[in-house]
């Protein structure tokens, strides 16, 4: 009896494709799924590493009550909102804008386009070092070129207010070429003969952008948003290396504080229902980039 | 005959420049002012108003950096970090981002996949970094580089299958069908016949692992602060252990900072399309 070659090869070759996907699959459970399993016992267990070796038994949802009520905790959120707010914001409308204005192919526009990605390569720790460095109050270039237009420059690590805005400041140094990539691609990709139809029936520039160009970035813009938003939430790197979360509390953010917790105080139970409360979050999140990249709009 | 652009038109291209510019300077100025301040003599660090070009170049803080053999050490774990993790990534994720796609899966279950290595790139790491602290203290691997390798392998194997599914689903299937008839086995259709042709996607991943991997610094510093400590760690340690050492503090983020920059020049469309990887397609 013949078989047909196609079907045979097909049922022949599943278990060599199981073999080549099995490696990649269990490190990925021993390194991401089974710590997130253990993560989630944790947050019901009371055991602080510095008093005791071993879990110092079940506690249930206290470790989540006591943390939705601890005041670092909370100021952390606030904290991660605005920062994160503030700098997604800037980091839209500075990318988009970047695009447009670097659109082309030229070898210029092209040397442009290399030079503004720079920021996004250097390591997120690196850049915090070097914005440490900008903004010193006493000695940074930032406040000395503040001081040559006659402004005194803010103590910009040091008040409360300001760090912020540093943080913010950095987050947007680092984060706007992606944007600009990102929308770059999408503008690019918009068919020019829409334009010119646009331009024969003699729409501004302006009314082009408003009513051709961005409903039809909009779905790409929103994945970017969502994108970058989680992004920053989640990094934890350049806050450590610009401001270690200060001065005081006023830069901790949901990750530093969970960092801080559980790795420099040892409060496992504490930092895993902390951790948790942010992953419900990160998960909303997570489902709506997962809906935007599907969704035919 | 050219045509002369209106008064307006070139108003327009005078801002258009002026824009282009402040952006350049605002990223060109630090870098080069952390440059600067890694050869400007120590003394020069805290005088009013700031030295911003210094009068006298040393190195001395580079020759600190290279006498120091803690340093050094640090340069060569995140070398060996780098170099490990990129190899077993593209080892395995490759194959299993084969596997995947030759596997026929159906819609839902090829979705089910693609979310699952969305919430890995997008979960609060930070959630998974103590339990994974508690298992490395267990297996005594605490402080050694192999915490730091596995750990970062988390990361960039579902990050590098994803990139190389999406590579793979869309390979003609006649390529393959050719080898089939032949009765070539899955590994030599792998091998000889697929592995040939996306190999630009394969460097493209390869560099954007070991870019992910030079820069890592939430599972470094989580499981390795001290022998097996790498340059992310030492870069970020300036803050809190030592008071601050303006000069040996930008050298270091130099040392740090410099690879990437060349990796982003001459290898940018490969970089970019592993960053963006995910938001654009492609």
């Amino acid at each position: 009896m013949l078989k047909k070659p196609a079907t045979w090869h097909r049922r022949h070759d599943v278990p060599w494709l199981i073999a080549f996907v099995l490696p990649a699959f269990f490190i990925v459970v021993a390194v991401q799924f089974y710590p997130l399993a253990y993560s989630a016992v944790l947050a019901a267990q009371e055991w602080t590493l510095t008093k005791s070796q071993e879990p110092e038994g079940f506690v249930g949802l206290d470790n989540f009550v006591e943390e939705l009520g601890d005041e670092t905790f909370r100021r952390s959120v606030r904290n991660s909102v605005l920062i994160t707010g503030g700098a997604v914001i800037l980091e839209m409308i500075l990318g988009v804008c970047l695009a447009y204005l670097t659109m082309g192919s030229s070898w210029r526009m092209r040397a442009v386009r290399t030079l503004l990605i720079l920021p996004m390569v250097i390591a997120p720790v690196a850049a915090g070092t070097l914005w440490r460095i900008l903004l010193n109050y006493r000695a940074g270039l930032v406040n000395h070129l503040l001081g040559l237009i006659g402004v005194q420059g803010p103590e910009w690590l040091a008040s409360p207010d300001w760090a912020l805005v540093s943080v913010i400041l950095l987050d947007t140094w680092q984060w706007t070429p992606f944007v600009l990539l990102v929308a770059g691609a999408a503008i690019a990709s918009i068919p020019g003969d829409l334009l010119e139809v646009a331009a024969i029936d003699g729409a501004s520039r302006w009314k082009t952008f408003l009513y051709i160009e961005l409903p039809l970035l909009t779905p790409l813009l929103l994945l970017t948003l969502v994108f970058r938003m989680l992004e920053s939430l989640l990094s934890l790197d350049s806050i450590y290396s610009l401001t270690f979360g200060g001065p005081g509390y006023s830069t901790y953010t949901m990750t530093f504080y969970i960092y801080t917790q559980g790795l420099r105080n040892f409060n496992f139970g504490a930092a895993a229902a902390s951790s948790w409360i942010f992953m419900a979050f990160a998960s909303v999140s997570i489902a709506l980039v997962f809906w935007f990249q599907r969704k035919d709009w | 005959m050219r045509r002369r652009k209106s008064f307006k038109q070139r108003i327009y291209s005078v801002i258009h420049g002026i824009v282009l510019a402040v952006a350049c300077l605002v990223v060109i100025v630090p870098l080069g002012y952390l440059i600067i301040n890694s050869i400007k003599l120590p003394r020069e660090f805290l005088t009013i108003p700031p030295t911003i070009l210094p009068t006298e170049v040393t190195f001395e803080h580079y020759q600190d950096l290279i006498d120091d053999k803690k340093t050094v050490r640090y340069f060569q774990n995140s070398l060996t970090v780098a170099v490990w993790t990129t190899g077993v990534t593209i080892l395995t994720g490759t194959l299993a981002a084969y596997g995947l796609a030759r596997m026929r899966l159906s819609a839902k279950i090829l979705a089910l996949v693609t979310f699952i290595f969305l919430f890995i790139r997008f979960y609060p790491r930070v959630t998974t970094v103590i339990p994974f602290f508690l298992v490395m203290r267990q297996f005594d691997l605490l402080d050694t580089v192999w915490a730091i390798i596995i750990g970062q392998l988390g990361i960039t194997i579902p990050f590098v299958t994803w990139l190389m599914l999406v590579v793979f689903q869309d390979l003609p299937s006649e390529i393959e069908e050719a080898a089939v008839v032949d009765g070539a086995s899955v590994w030599q259709r792998f091998s000889r016949v697929v592995l040939p042709i996306v190999m630009p996607s394969v460097s493209a991943a390869a560099i954007l692992t070991a870019f992910l991997s030079w820069n890592e610094f939430l599972i470094a510093s989580s499981v390795a602060r001290r022998k097996a400590s790498v340059l992310s760690i030492a870069v970020a340690s300036f803050v809190s252990d030592k008071g601050i050492q303006w000069g040996p503090m930008a050298a270091m983020s130099v040392v740090m900072i410099v690879p990437m920059i060349v990796f982003a020049l001459f290898a940018q469309k490969y970089l970019i399309r592993g960053i963006t990887f995910g938001a654009v397609k492609g």
